[in-house]
């Protein structure tokens, strides 16, 4: 048991990796200073290693900003926001909004009131 | 529809436990109870259902409720239903390793392949949902940022700081201990929530299909998102906007028992209209990519100018707590330059001190992220488990 409990510690104690609990950085000059270093260049665990893979994946990607995927600006122009590219319409925050803790039970029954839409609710 | 996993919760402890007590350590919620030497339980109204016990048991003691049998196999075999599906961002540099590959090695249009052959319809990706997260979140916080500078007709805005809103086990941990925070919360869906809602309104219009037929399934590093899916508000589509979610570790089992030649599979795409992404969507799946990614977008949309280099690096890492400050030159304030202070955490077991803060008025933070897996949704509970490590 103690052998488990040891070499799982030294898991955790690999991920925080001896730094301090905060770290700090302040950009002055805007987002152009290159200022921290590549976290995961070096990394041997298996944490790190899927983390590269995903930065290595954004930086091969032809767009790489979200209000610039076409897919993105046919959604709003086609259907939440006819016409226009308007994020927060009253469509999208009909479908893509939600709300929290005690606020739900009011939240659905809003939301199966008739007129909400044109579906139906017999899965809900 | 079942209410199984809001009442029993996602993970368990079986007979298998060797009471170790390992996992009490992990928890981030003290919601594991038993004295070593003591088989283990978990308090359902305690678990966030994060699955970190799971990966991190010593003895493979740990289980996830599985969603494959009873309804994702089901409605693949329905002739009737329509079933799409959808994929995160972490999965797709993990599925790998239980074919072999080294970790982070990407297989995204290997796994798109492979989704064909076990018979889903159309195969979409969670990432387009990431950006259109990206829209609405990044939107809500300039509407906040706005309101809190007392520019007219944001009035309605929500307070500051600003909390993501991606991770279920993070909102159920902040419901469960500190419903004053709730507001702070983005009230922007986690992208696979949103997605469902798309696929069964937008994409049946597109592809003329009626919405009752089409079956949304997903493809999580999360154990979590099996709880989300099944909660009671998630039907603004006219219904259940997710039907089903498997973990990584659940669709490579589905390809190994199909047979499927994974590394060998030729490489595909995503379907059309609600499968396209770009690189903000992608790092989603690590610790300070949707800040990341909110920053690029928020960045252009204040400043209304185009940026240079994308890369933030001062919000990259692995520590647990990070924060930053961004310089945003803002168009509607003249050109008068914002500070923007933001704050990543990963693992929820770090997140109460800053909530005090911001309830005490301490907090100088605009936006903050919260993910409740160390390193983020790589690092899952639904991920490949690494024995190595032990
Ligand atoms: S880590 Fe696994 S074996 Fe150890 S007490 Fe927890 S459930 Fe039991
Ligand atoms: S799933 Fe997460 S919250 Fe629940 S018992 Fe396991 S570690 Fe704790
Ligand atoms: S960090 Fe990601 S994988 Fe972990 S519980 Fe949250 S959403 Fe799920």
């Amino acid at each position: 048991m103690h052998i488990f409990a040891e070499k799982a510690g030294m898991t955790r104690r690999q991920f925080l990796k001896g730094s301090g609990l905060l770290a700090v950085t302040v950009i002055v000059s805007g987002i152009f200073a290159k200022i921290g270093i590549d976290a995961f260049a070096a990394g041997d665990n298996y944490i790190a290693q899927r983390a590269a893979g995903l930065y290595s994946l954004d930086e091969k990607m032809a767009l790489r900003k979200s209000h610039e995927n076409p897919e993105i600006i046919e959604i709003y122009r086609e259907f939440l926001s006819p016409g226009e590219e308007k994020y927060l319409s009253a469509k999208a925050h009909h479908l893509l909004h939600t709300k929290y803790g005690k606020n739900i039970p009011a939240f659905i029954e809003e939301l199966k009131a008739p007129g909400q839409n044109e579906n139906s609710h017999e899965a809900a | 529809m079942s209410t199984a996993v809001l009442n029993n919760g996602v993970i368990h402890v079986s007979d298998q436990c060797k009471a170790c007590d390992h996992c009490t350590s992990i928890c981030p919620t003290g919601a594991i109870q038993g004295r070593l030497g003591e088989k283990h339980h978990i308090e359902i109204r305690k678990c966030i259902n994060c699955g970190q016990c799971l990966i991190n048991c010593p003895f493979g003691a740990i289980d996830d409720f599985s969603m494959v049998n009873e309804r994702i196999r089901k409605a693949l075999d329905n002739p009737h239903q329509f079933v799409v599906v959808q994929e995160a961002p972490a999965v797709r540099v993990a599925l790998g390793e239980e074919f072999g590959l080294a970790p982070g090695t990407n297989v995204k249009n290997k796994m798109y392949a492979a989704l064909r052959k076990l018979g889903f319809d159309k195969v979409y990706d969670t990432e387009f949902a990431a950006d259109l997260t990206i829209t609405e979140e990044g939107t809500e916080l300039i509407h906040r940022v706005f309101n809190a500078l007392g520019v007219p007709g944001f009035e309605h805005a929500g307070p500051l700081p600003q909390f993501t809103s991606c991770c279920p086990a993070w909102v159920k941990y902040a419901e469960d201990n500190y419903p004053q925070i709730l507001p702070h919360i983005s009230t922007a869906k986690s992208p696979q929530q949103m997605f469902g809602a798309v696929s069964k309104t937008y994409l049946a219009e597109k592809l003329s299909l009626d919405p009752g037929t089409i079956y949304s399934v997903s493809v999580m590093p999360c154990t979590a998102k099996k709880y989300e899916c099944d909660r009671p508000e998630f039907i603004a589509s006219g219904y259940k906007d997710v039907d089903a979610v498997m973990t990584t570790r659940e669709l490579a089992q589905m390809i190994k028992t199909a047979g499927i030649d994974f590394v060998n599979l030729p490489d595909e795409r995503a379907d059309q209209f609600i499968g396209s992404s770009t690189g903000a969507a992608t790092i989603f799946g690590v610790t300070g990519g949707v800040m990341e990614a909110a920053l690029r977008t928020a960045y252009e949309v204040l400043s209304g100018e185009a940026l240079g280099k994308v890369d933030f690096q001062a919000v990259r890492g692995l520590d647990p707590v990070r924060e930053a400050v961004v310089e945003v030159p803002v168009k509607a304030l003249g050109g008068k330059t914002l500070p923007v202070s933001v704050c990543i955490v990963t693992g929820t077991r770090y997140v109460a001190p800053i909530i005090e803060d911001v309830l005490a008025d301490r907090s100088n933070y605009h936006f903050i992220e919260v993910m409740n897996c160390p390193g983020g949704c790589i690092n899952g509970g639904g991920q490949p488990i690494r024995r190595d490590t032990y």
